[in-house]
Protein backbone atom coordinates (compact mmCIF):
# COMPACT_ATOMS: atom_id res chain seq x y z
CA UNK A 1 0.00 0.00 0.00
CA UNK A 2 1.17 3.37 -0.86
CA UNK A 3 0.86 6.02 2.08
CA UNK A 4 1.40 9.24 0.05
CA UNK A 5 -1.54 10.66 0.57
CA UNK A 6 -3.11 13.94 -0.30
CA UNK A 7 -0.34 16.10 -1.86
CA UNK A 8 0.84 19.08 0.23
CA UNK A 9 -0.70 21.91 -1.91
CA UNK A 10 -4.60 20.40 -1.42
CA UNK A 11 -4.26 19.47 2.17
CA UNK A 12 -3.54 23.23 2.45
CA UNK A 13 -6.41 23.90 0.91
CA UNK A 14 -8.44 21.80 2.77
CA UNK A 15 -7.32 22.95 5.88
CA UNK A 16 -7.83 26.36 5.00
CA UNK A 17 -11.92 25.85 4.81
CA UNK A 18 -11.82 23.66 7.90
CA UNK A 19 -9.84 26.37 9.59
CA UNK A 20 -12.44 29.26 8.51
CA UNK A 21 -15.25 27.13 9.70
CA UNK A 22 -17.52 27.63 6.84
CA UNK A 23 -17.37 25.92 3.19
CA UNK A 24 -18.69 28.09 0.25
CA UNK A 25 -17.75 29.95 -2.45
CA UNK A 26 -15.77 32.90 -1.83
CA UNK A 27 -17.03 36.17 -3.36
CA UNK A 28 -15.14 39.07 -3.14
CA UNK A 29 -17.26 42.12 -4.27
CA UNK A 30 -18.32 40.15 -7.63
CA UNK A 31 -14.89 38.31 -7.44
CA UNK A 32 -15.88 34.34 -7.26
CA UNK A 33 -13.38 31.75 -6.12
CA UNK A 34 -14.37 27.74 -6.57
CA UNK A 35 -12.28 24.98 -6.13
CA UNK A 36 -12.52 21.41 -5.23
CA UNK A 37 -10.09 18.58 -4.28
CA UNK A 38 -10.35 14.60 -4.31
CA UNK A 39 -8.26 11.75 -2.99
CA UNK A 40 -8.96 8.21 -4.60
CA UNK A 41 -7.99 4.77 -3.94
CA UNK A 42 -7.19 2.10 -6.72
CA UNK A 43 -7.15 -1.53 -5.91
CA UNK A 44 -6.76 -4.04 -8.86
CA UNK A 45 -6.50 -8.02 -9.58
CA UNK A 46 -3.59 -8.63 -11.14
CA UNK A 47 -2.25 -5.62 -13.20
CA UNK A 48 -1.11 -2.25 -11.92
CA UNK A 49 -3.37 0.22 -13.26
CA UNK A 50 -2.76 3.84 -14.61
CA UNK A 51 1.12 4.16 -13.57
CA UNK A 52 -0.28 3.20 -10.10
CA UNK A 53 0.97 -0.17 -7.85
CA UNK A 54 -2.79 -0.63 -7.49
CA UNK A 55 -2.54 -4.30 -6.96
CA UNK A 56 -1.21 -3.56 -3.77
CA UNK A 57 -4.00 -0.82 -3.21
CA UNK A 58 -2.32 2.66 -4.38
CA UNK A 59 -3.86 6.05 -2.42
CA UNK A 60 -1.47 7.81 -5.33
CA UNK A 61 -4.66 9.44 -7.02
CA UNK A 62 -5.23 13.36 -6.05
CA UNK A 63 -6.90 16.11 -7.82
CA UNK A 64 -6.75 19.74 -6.93
CA UNK A 65 -7.96 22.88 -8.43
CA UNK A 66 -9.20 26.22 -7.80
CA UNK A 67 -10.67 28.81 -10.29
CA UNK A 68 -11.35 32.56 -9.76
CA UNK A 69 -13.89 34.46 -12.03
CA UNK A 70 -14.81 37.73 -12.26
CA UNK A 71 -18.05 39.36 -14.68
CA UNK A 72 -16.57 42.54 -15.80
CA UNK A 73 -19.78 43.15 -17.30
CA UNK A 74 -23.27 41.93 -18.60
CA UNK A 75 -21.32 40.62 -21.24
CA UNK A 76 -17.77 39.98 -20.48
CA UNK A 77 -16.47 37.22 -18.26
CA UNK A 78 -12.86 36.76 -17.58
CA UNK A 79 -11.59 34.30 -15.45
CA UNK A 80 -8.08 31.55 -14.72
CA UNK A 81 -8.00 27.97 -13.07
CA UNK A 82 -5.43 26.54 -11.09
CA UNK A 83 -4.82 22.47 -11.38
CA UNK A 84 -2.62 19.61 -10.24
CA UNK A 85 -3.14 16.03 -10.09
CA UNK A 86 -1.22 12.89 -9.51
CA UNK A 87 -1.86 9.79 -10.51
CA UNK A 88 0.50 6.88 -9.86
CA UNK A 89 3.66 8.28 -11.87
CA UNK A 90 1.83 10.84 -13.86
CA UNK A 91 1.22 14.39 -13.18
CA UNK A 92 3.06 15.81 -10.11
CA UNK A 93 3.20 18.75 -7.49
CA UNK A 94 3.15 21.25 -10.26
CA UNK A 95 0.23 23.41 -10.87
CA UNK A 96 -0.85 23.69 -14.49
CA UNK A 97 -3.40 26.34 -15.85
CA UNK A 98 -6.13 24.48 -16.52
CA UNK A 99 -8.14 27.12 -18.79
CA UNK A 100 -7.32 31.16 -18.69
CA UNK A 101 -9.90 32.85 -21.04
CA UNK A 102 -11.72 35.96 -21.29
CA UNK A 103 -15.19 34.99 -22.54
CA UNK A 104 -17.50 37.57 -24.26
CA UNK A 105 -20.97 36.84 -25.14
CA UNK A 106 -23.23 39.29 -27.63
CA UNK A 107 -25.93 37.38 -26.90
CA UNK A 108 -27.32 34.07 -26.64
CA UNK A 109 -26.52 33.29 -29.92
CA UNK A 110 -23.10 33.59 -30.67
CA UNK A 111 -20.14 35.13 -28.31
CA UNK A 112 -16.13 34.32 -28.46
CA UNK A 113 -13.54 32.74 -26.13
CA UNK A 114 -10.13 33.69 -26.37
CA UNK A 115 -6.84 32.60 -24.15
CA UNK A 116 -6.23 28.70 -22.82
CA UNK A 117 -10.11 27.50 -23.35
CA UNK A 118 -11.42 24.14 -22.58
CA UNK A 119 -12.29 21.97 -25.63
CA UNK A 120 -15.86 21.05 -26.16
CA UNK A 121 -15.42 17.92 -27.67
CA UNK A 122 -18.55 14.97 -27.08
CA UNK A 123 -19.83 14.45 -24.29
CA UNK A 124 -17.37 15.02 -20.93
CA UNK A 125 -14.14 16.37 -23.07
CA UNK A 126 -14.15 19.72 -21.39
CA UNK A 127 -15.28 18.71 -18.04
CA UNK A 128 -13.46 15.15 -17.76
CA UNK A 129 -11.57 16.64 -14.99
CA UNK A 130 -13.84 17.79 -13.03
CA UNK A 131 -15.18 15.23 -11.06
CA UNK A 132 -17.52 16.59 -8.31
CA UNK A 133 -20.09 16.80 -11.56
CA UNK A 134 -20.26 12.94 -11.93
CA UNK A 135 -21.47 9.82 -10.70
CA UNK A 136 -18.18 8.04 -12.16
CA UNK A 137 -14.81 8.01 -10.39
CA UNK A 138 -13.34 7.29 -13.82
CA UNK A 139 -14.73 8.18 -16.99
CA UNK A 140 -14.67 5.40 -19.47
CA UNK A 141 -11.16 4.69 -20.57
CA UNK A 142 -11.97 4.22 -23.85
CA UNK A 143 -12.57 7.50 -24.54
CA UNK A 144 -11.59 9.75 -21.67
CA UNK A 145 -8.41 7.85 -20.41
CA UNK A 146 -7.61 9.25 -16.85
CA UNK A 147 -4.48 8.66 -17.61
CA UNK A 148 -4.08 11.16 -21.09
CA UNK A 149 -6.70 13.38 -19.51
CA UNK A 150 -4.71 16.71 -20.32
CA UNK A 151 -4.46 15.78 -24.02
CA UNK A 152 -7.19 17.43 -26.04
CA UNK A 153 -8.28 18.82 -22.93
CA UNK A 154 -7.88 22.66 -23.84
CA UNK A 155 -6.18 24.60 -26.69
CA UNK A 156 -4.73 27.96 -26.18
CA UNK A 157 -6.44 29.47 -29.00
CA UNK A 158 -10.27 30.94 -29.76
CA UNK A 159 -13.95 29.68 -29.87
CA UNK A 160 -17.20 31.02 -31.81
CA UNK A 161 -19.96 29.79 -29.77
CA UNK A 162 -23.66 30.05 -28.86
CA UNK A 163 -26.91 28.35 -29.53
CA UNK A 164 -30.22 29.16 -31.22
CA UNK A 165 -33.93 28.15 -30.92
CA UNK A 166 -35.12 26.17 -33.24
CA UNK A 167 -38.95 27.27 -32.32
CA UNK A 168 -41.76 26.18 -30.34
CA UNK A 169 -41.45 22.43 -29.64
CA UNK A 170 -38.26 22.18 -32.03
CA UNK A 171 -35.50 22.36 -28.83
CA UNK A 172 -32.27 24.25 -29.62
CA UNK A 173 -29.28 24.17 -31.68
CA UNK A 174 -25.81 24.85 -29.72
CA UNK A 175 -22.43 25.21 -31.60
CA UNK A 176 -18.59 25.55 -30.59
CA UNK A 177 -15.63 26.34 -33.22
CA UNK A 178 -12.29 26.74 -32.43
CA UNK A 179 -8.92 26.81 -33.66
CA UNK A 180 -5.50 27.08 -31.56
CA UNK A 181 -2.71 24.64 -30.51
CA UNK A 182 -2.89 21.83 -28.16
CA UNK A 183 0.17 20.37 -26.33
CA UNK A 184 0.33 16.99 -24.48
CA UNK A 185 1.46 17.11 -20.73
CA UNK A 186 5.11 16.11 -20.43
CA UNK A 187 3.89 14.29 -17.31
CA UNK A 188 0.98 12.75 -19.18
CA UNK A 189 0.54 9.32 -20.21
CA UNK A 190 1.08 9.41 -23.63
CA UNK A 191 4.14 10.56 -23.19
CA UNK A 192 4.79 7.51 -20.86
CA UNK A 193 3.81 4.93 -23.03
CA UNK A 194 6.59 6.74 -25.48
CA UNK A 195 9.07 7.02 -23.31
CA UNK A 196 8.69 3.07 -22.43
CA UNK A 197 9.16 2.23 -25.58
CA UNK A 198 12.98 3.64 -25.28
CA UNK A 199 12.12 7.32 -26.59
CA UNK A 200 12.09 9.96 -24.25
CA UNK A 201 10.63 13.27 -24.90
CA UNK A 202 12.15 16.52 -23.75
CA UNK A 203 9.55 18.63 -25.39
CA UNK A 204 6.21 18.18 -25.22
CA UNK A 205 4.18 16.95 -28.54
CA UNK A 206 1.87 19.00 -29.69
CA UNK A 207 0.64 21.77 -32.29
CA UNK A 208 -2.09 23.63 -34.52
CA UNK A 209 -5.62 22.69 -33.97
CA UNK A 210 -9.23 23.19 -34.96
CA UNK A 211 -12.21 21.58 -34.65
CA UNK A 212 -16.00 22.15 -33.56
CA UNK A 213 -18.92 20.73 -32.01
CA UNK A 214 -22.61 20.84 -33.24
CA UNK A 215 -25.51 19.28 -30.54
CA UNK A 216 -29.39 19.79 -30.72
CA UNK A 217 -31.07 20.00 -27.42
CA UNK A 218 -34.49 18.27 -27.59
CA UNK A 219 -37.15 19.34 -25.35
CA UNK A 220 -37.61 16.52 -23.19
CA UNK A 221 -34.14 16.23 -22.29
CA UNK A 222 -32.41 14.42 -25.28
CA UNK A 223 -29.50 15.71 -26.90
CA UNK A 224 -27.82 14.66 -30.26
CA UNK A 225 -24.44 15.40 -31.39
CA UNK A 226 -21.22 15.27 -32.95
CA UNK A 227 -17.98 16.59 -33.05
CA UNK A 228 -14.62 16.82 -34.95
CA UNK A 229 -11.51 17.93 -34.25
CA UNK A 230 -7.96 17.82 -36.17
CA UNK A 231 -4.33 18.13 -34.56
CA UNK A 232 -0.94 18.03 -35.46
CA UNK A 233 1.93 16.57 -33.36
CA UNK A 234 5.75 17.55 -33.51
CA UNK A 235 7.85 16.36 -30.33
CA UNK A 236 11.32 15.70 -30.19
CA UNK A 237 14.06 14.07 -27.42
CA UNK A 238 17.66 13.13 -27.44
CA UNK A 239 17.25 10.17 -29.54
CA UNK A 240 15.22 11.99 -32.34
CA UNK A 241 11.47 13.48 -33.08
CA UNK A 242 8.18 11.94 -33.33
CA UNK A 243 5.76 13.44 -35.77
CA UNK A 244 2.23 12.64 -36.14
CA UNK A 245 0.88 14.34 -39.48
CA UNK A 246 -2.63 15.96 -39.24
CA UNK A 247 -5.19 13.63 -38.19
CA UNK A 248 -9.17 13.87 -37.36
CA UNK A 249 -10.82 12.49 -33.98
CA UNK A 250 -14.66 12.64 -34.44
CA UNK A 251 -17.32 11.35 -32.54
CA UNK A 252 -20.54 11.45 -32.22
CA UNK A 253 -23.46 11.30 -29.16
CA UNK A 254 -26.32 11.08 -27.36
CA UNK A 255 -27.67 11.51 -23.91
CA UNK A 256 -31.13 11.49 -22.37
CA UNK A 257 -31.82 12.81 -18.76
CA UNK A 258 -35.17 12.89 -17.34
CA UNK A 259 -36.40 13.10 -13.72
CA UNK A 260 -34.51 10.46 -11.88
CA UNK A 261 -32.48 8.59 -15.45
CA UNK A 262 -29.77 9.46 -17.47
CA UNK A 263 -28.50 7.67 -20.38
CA UNK A 264 -25.53 8.54 -22.57
CA UNK A 265 -23.82 6.85 -25.73
CA UNK A 266 -20.65 8.02 -27.32
CA UNK A 267 -18.97 6.65 -30.32
CA UNK A 268 -14.97 8.07 -31.17
CA UNK A 269 -12.95 7.56 -34.18
CA UNK A 270 -8.91 8.71 -34.33
CA UNK A 271 -7.19 7.03 -36.87
CA UNK A 272 -3.14 8.65 -37.47
CA UNK A 273 0.11 7.84 -37.74
CA UNK A 274 3.62 8.59 -35.89
CA UNK A 275 6.55 9.02 -37.61
CA UNK A 276 9.79 8.56 -35.58
CA UNK A 277 12.78 9.66 -36.79
CA UNK A 278 16.23 8.93 -35.26
CA UNK A 279 19.51 9.73 -36.51
CA UNK A 280 20.01 5.93 -38.06
CA UNK A 281 16.42 4.82 -38.93
CA UNK A 282 12.88 5.89 -39.31
CA UNK A 283 9.79 4.25 -38.32
CA UNK A 284 6.22 4.84 -39.20
CA UNK A 285 3.58 3.56 -36.08
CA UNK A 286 -0.06 3.09 -37.17
CA UNK A 287 -3.31 3.38 -35.25
CA UNK A 288 -6.89 3.64 -35.79
CA UNK A 289 -8.56 3.28 -32.70
CA UNK A 290 -12.57 2.89 -32.61
CA UNK A 291 -14.04 3.05 -29.20
CA UNK A 292 -17.32 3.71 -27.75
CA UNK A 293 -19.09 3.27 -24.48
CA UNK A 294 -23.05 3.49 -22.99
CA UNK A 295 -23.76 3.93 -19.68
CA UNK A 296 -27.00 4.60 -17.59
CA UNK A 297 -27.61 5.59 -14.20
CA UNK A 298 -30.41 6.55 -11.79
CA UNK A 299 -30.61 8.61 -8.78
CA UNK A 300 -32.07 7.03 -5.81
CA UNK A 301 -32.47 9.83 -3.34
CA UNK A 302 -30.90 13.40 -3.25
CA UNK A 303 -27.74 12.03 -1.68
CA UNK A 304 -27.38 8.45 -3.56
CA UNK A 305 -27.30 7.60 -7.08
CA UNK A 306 -26.23 4.28 -9.11
CA UNK A 307 -25.56 3.93 -12.25
CA UNK A 308 -23.31 1.36 -14.52
CA UNK A 309 -21.20 1.74 -18.25
CA UNK A 310 -19.86 -0.84 -20.46
CA UNK A 311 -16.71 0.69 -22.74
CA UNK A 312 -15.03 -0.64 -25.32
CA UNK A 313 -11.68 0.00 -27.65
CA UNK A 314 -10.01 -1.38 -30.11
CA UNK A 315 -6.88 -0.42 -32.15
CA UNK A 316 -7.80 -1.79 -35.97
CA UNK A 317 -4.20 -0.94 -37.15
CA UNK A 318 -3.41 -4.08 -35.26
CA UNK A 319 -4.25 -7.75 -34.70
CA UNK A 320 -7.41 -7.10 -32.84
CA UNK A 321 -7.69 -10.19 -31.34
CA UNK A 322 -4.18 -9.64 -28.92
CA UNK A 323 -5.48 -8.10 -25.57
CA UNK A 324 -2.61 -5.55 -25.67
CA UNK A 325 -4.54 -3.66 -28.94
CA UNK A 326 -8.05 -3.84 -26.98
CA UNK A 327 -9.84 -3.17 -23.52
CA UNK A 328 -13.11 -3.75 -22.45
CA UNK A 329 -14.68 -2.69 -19.51
CA UNK A 330 -17.96 -2.95 -17.76
CA UNK A 331 -18.53 -0.64 -14.85
CA UNK A 332 -20.89 -0.48 -11.37
CA UNK A 333 -20.60 2.84 -9.67
CA UNK A 334 -22.30 4.28 -6.68
CA UNK A 335 -22.05 8.08 -5.30
CA UNK A 336 -22.98 9.19 -1.70
CA UNK A 337 -23.12 13.61 -1.65
CA UNK A 338 -23.25 14.15 2.63
CA UNK A 339 -23.75 17.30 2.17
CA UNK A 340 -23.42 19.83 -0.53
CA UNK A 341 -19.91 20.38 -0.45
CA UNK A 342 -18.30 16.84 0.46
CA UNK A 343 -19.02 13.33 -1.34
CA UNK A 344 -17.43 9.67 -1.74
CA UNK A 345 -17.50 7.36 -4.31
CA UNK A 346 -17.26 3.99 -5.20
CA UNK A 347 -16.68 1.61 -8.14
CA UNK A 348 -16.02 -1.70 -9.51
CA UNK A 349 -14.10 -2.15 -12.50
CA UNK A 350 -14.47 -5.64 -14.59
CA UNK A 351 -11.83 -5.49 -17.43
CA UNK A 352 -10.86 -7.75 -20.18
CA UNK A 353 -7.75 -6.90 -22.44
CA UNK A 354 -4.89 -4.36 -21.37
CA UNK A 355 -5.04 -1.78 -24.27
CA UNK A 356 -5.56 1.15 -22.17
CA UNK A 357 -4.08 2.13 -19.15
CA UNK A 358 -1.33 -0.24 -18.25
CA UNK A 359 2.13 0.12 -18.83
CA UNK A 360 4.67 -2.06 -19.02
CA UNK A 361 6.77 -0.47 -16.68
CA UNK A 362 4.54 -1.00 -13.70
CA UNK A 363 3.93 -4.23 -14.86
CA UNK A 364 7.46 -5.81 -15.12
CA UNK A 365 6.11 -9.36 -15.32
CA UNK A 366 4.06 -9.33 -17.91
CA UNK A 367 0.06 -8.40 -17.75
CA UNK A 368 -2.61 -10.67 -18.13
CA UNK A 369 -5.39 -10.81 -19.94
CA UNK A 370 -8.59 -10.25 -16.92
CA UNK A 371 -8.09 -7.48 -14.49
CA UNK A 372 -10.77 -6.25 -12.02
CA UNK A 373 -10.29 -2.91 -10.57
CA UNK A 374 -11.79 -0.88 -7.39
CA UNK A 375 -11.81 2.50 -6.97
CA UNK A 376 -13.09 4.65 -4.20
CA UNK A 377 -12.71 8.30 -4.19
CA UNK A 378 -13.79 11.52 -1.59
CA UNK A 379 -14.03 14.55 -2.53
CA UNK A 380 -15.16 18.29 -1.84
CA UNK A 381 -16.17 21.53 -4.05
CA UNK A 382 -17.03 24.85 -3.20
CA UNK B 1 -70.63 15.38 24.68
CA UNK B 2 -71.58 18.30 22.40
CA UNK B 3 -67.83 19.84 22.92
CA UNK B 4 -65.96 16.49 22.74
CA UNK B 5 -68.00 15.94 19.19
CA UNK B 6 -67.43 19.61 17.71
CA UNK B 7 -63.60 18.83 18.91
CA UNK B 8 -63.45 15.51 16.84
CA UNK B 9 -64.69 17.36 13.71
CA UNK B 10 -62.52 20.16 14.66
CA UNK B 11 -58.86 18.07 14.03
CA UNK B 12 -59.97 16.60 10.47
CA UNK B 13 -60.27 20.51 9.81
CA UNK B 14 -57.15 21.50 11.21
CA UNK B 15 -56.02 19.27 9.12
CA UNK B 16 -57.88 19.56 5.98
CA UNK B 17 -56.58 23.52 6.28
CA UNK B 18 -53.11 22.26 6.83
CA UNK B 19 -52.85 20.57 4.20
CA UNK B 20 -53.94 23.56 1.67
CA UNK B 21 -51.40 25.25 3.32
CA UNK B 22 -48.79 22.68 2.25
CA UNK B 23 -50.37 22.14 -0.81
CA UNK B 24 -50.23 26.29 -1.35
CA UNK B 25 -45.96 25.98 -0.59
CA UNK B 26 -45.53 23.57 -3.51
CA UNK B 27 -44.66 26.02 -5.93
CA UNK B 28 -43.06 29.54 -5.59
CA UNK B 29 -43.42 32.83 -6.31
CA UNK B 30 -41.27 34.59 -9.12
CA UNK B 31 -39.79 38.32 -8.40
CA UNK B 32 -37.90 40.45 -10.50
CA UNK B 33 -36.68 44.45 -9.99
CA UNK B 34 -38.77 46.74 -10.91
CA UNK B 35 -37.43 47.97 -14.26
CA UNK B 36 -37.61 44.39 -15.81
CA UNK B 37 -39.91 44.63 -18.49
CA UNK B 38 -41.90 41.57 -18.43
CA UNK B 39 -45.10 40.72 -16.12
CA UNK B 40 -44.95 37.32 -17.34
CA UNK B 41 -42.17 34.22 -18.49
CA UNK B 42 -42.21 30.89 -19.60
CA UNK B 43 -41.31 27.78 -17.40
CA UNK B 44 -39.16 27.18 -20.21
CA UNK B 45 -37.91 30.45 -20.06
CA UNK B 46 -37.34 30.41 -16.50
CA UNK B 47 -35.49 26.96 -16.76
CA UNK B 48 -33.06 28.33 -19.51
CA UNK B 49 -32.42 30.87 -17.49
CA UNK B 50 -31.93 29.46 -13.97
CA UNK B 51 -29.47 26.89 -15.41
CA UNK B 52 -27.62 29.51 -17.36
CA UNK B 53 -28.36 28.89 -21.05
CA UNK B 54 -30.12 31.87 -21.72
CA UNK B 55 -28.83 35.00 -20.32
CA UNK B 56 -31.82 37.47 -21.52
CA UNK B 57 -35.64 37.73 -21.29
CA UNK B 58 -37.77 37.76 -23.92
CA UNK B 59 -37.70 41.44 -24.10
CA UNK B 60 -33.92 41.29 -24.88
CA UNK B 61 -32.91 42.57 -21.47
CA UNK B 62 -29.92 41.20 -19.35
CA UNK B 63 -31.46 38.63 -16.67
CA UNK B 64 -29.58 38.01 -13.76
CA UNK B 65 -30.82 34.97 -11.79
CA UNK B 66 -30.82 35.36 -7.78
CA UNK B 67 -31.09 31.55 -6.09
CA UNK B 68 -31.36 30.35 -2.88
CA UNK B 69 -28.79 28.34 -1.16
CA UNK B 70 -31.26 25.36 -0.10
CA UNK B 71 -34.49 24.86 1.86
CA UNK B 72 -37.87 23.72 0.76
CA UNK B 73 -38.59 26.24 -1.61
CA UNK B 74 -35.11 26.21 -3.63
CA UNK B 75 -36.22 22.42 -3.52
CA UNK B 76 -39.71 23.22 -4.87
CA UNK B 77 -38.33 25.26 -7.14
CA UNK B 78 -36.18 23.36 -8.76
CA UNK B 79 -38.28 20.57 -8.97
CA UNK B 80 -40.89 22.60 -10.56
CA UNK B 81 -39.05 24.38 -12.72
CA UNK B 82 -35.76 22.71 -13.50
CA UNK B 83 -36.74 18.70 -13.08
CA UNK B 84 -33.65 18.57 -10.34
CA UNK B 85 -32.09 17.75 -7.12
CA UNK B 86 -30.34 20.37 -5.56
CA UNK B 87 -26.94 18.08 -6.41
CA UNK B 88 -28.15 18.26 -9.94
CA UNK B 89 -28.25 21.75 -10.30
CA UNK B 90 -25.53 22.23 -8.18
CA UNK B 91 -23.14 19.98 -10.53
CA UNK B 92 -24.75 21.78 -13.52
CA UNK B 93 -23.48 24.86 -12.47
CA UNK B 94 -19.91 23.38 -11.49
CA UNK B 95 -19.51 21.95 -14.64
CA UNK B 96 -20.07 25.63 -16.08
CA UNK B 97 -17.57 27.39 -13.61
CA UNK B 98 -15.01 24.56 -13.86
CA UNK B 99 -14.60 24.49 -17.40
CA UNK B 100 -14.49 28.35 -17.97
CA UNK B 101 -18.11 28.52 -19.78
CA UNK B 102 -20.17 30.54 -17.20
CA UNK B 103 -20.38 32.03 -13.52
CA UNK B 104 -23.01 30.92 -10.63
CA UNK B 105 -25.80 32.36 -9.74
CA UNK B 106 -25.91 34.44 -6.39
CA UNK B 107 -26.91 32.94 -3.83
CA UNK B 108 -28.69 33.32 0.07
CA UNK B 109 -29.13 31.81 2.75
CA UNK B 110 -32.73 33.56 2.91
CA UNK B 111 -35.39 35.32 0.87
CA UNK B 112 -35.13 38.99 2.86
CA UNK B 113 -31.53 38.65 1.21
CA UNK B 114 -32.33 37.61 -1.80
CA UNK B 115 -35.07 40.10 -2.01
CA UNK B 116 -32.99 42.45 -1.00
CA UNK B 117 -30.12 41.47 -4.25
CA UNK B 118 -33.06 41.65 -6.39
CA UNK B 119 -34.77 45.38 -5.43
CA UNK B 120 -30.76 46.82 -6.22
CA UNK B 121 -30.09 44.66 -9.25
CA UNK B 122 -31.05 45.37 -12.54
CA UNK B 123 -32.82 42.72 -14.53
CA UNK B 124 -32.62 40.51 -11.50
CA UNK B 125 -34.81 37.72 -10.83
CA UNK B 126 -35.47 34.97 -8.25
CA UNK B 127 -37.84 32.94 -6.45
CA UNK B 128 -39.57 33.24 -2.87
CA UNK B 129 -42.59 31.50 -0.93
CA UNK B 130 -44.49 34.32 -1.29
CA UNK B 131 -45.32 37.94 -2.51
CA UNK B 132 -44.88 41.02 -0.15
CA UNK B 133 -45.71 44.13 -1.62
CA UNK B 134 -42.42 46.02 -2.38
CA UNK B 135 -41.98 49.51 -4.55
CA UNK B 136 -38.43 48.19 -5.74
CA UNK B 137 -39.45 44.61 -7.09
CA UNK B 138 -42.42 43.01 -9.19
CA UNK B 139 -43.78 39.87 -9.29
CA UNK B 140 -43.75 37.64 -12.36
CA UNK B 141 -46.07 35.02 -13.27
CA UNK B 142 -44.52 32.09 -14.28
CA UNK B 143 -46.86 30.46 -17.83
CA UNK B 144 -46.99 26.72 -17.08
Amino acid sequence: MEYRFLHPSVLLLLLSFVRSGKATAQDLSGIEIHGFATQGLLFSTHNNYLTTQSSSGSLQWTHGAISVIDSLSDNLRVGIQLHMYQLGQLGGPNVQVDWASGDYKFNDEIGIRAGKVKTVFALFNDSQDVDAVFLWSLLPECSYPADDETFFLSHLGGDVYGQFSLGAHRGKLAYDGYVGESYLDLNGGYVKQITDLGFPLTTAPGGKTYGGDLRWKGLHGLTLGTSMTVQVLDGSGPLGTVHVPPFQDSGEYAQFARGRWYFGFERDLVPFTAIIKTSQSTASLPFDTHSWFGMGSYRVSKRLQVGSYYGHYVDKALPTSLPENYSKELVFSTRYDFNTYFYAKLEDHFMHGYGLGFYTSTNPNSLQPNSNILAAKIGFSF
Amino acid sequence: MKRMSQKRWLIPLLGLISCCVTLHAQDVVFIANKDVRISQIRAADLHAIFTGEKTRFADGTHAVPAILKGGPIHEVFLKNYCDETPSEFRAQWQKAVFTGQGSMPKAFDNEATLIEYVAATPGAIGYVSRFLPDDRIKEIRALR
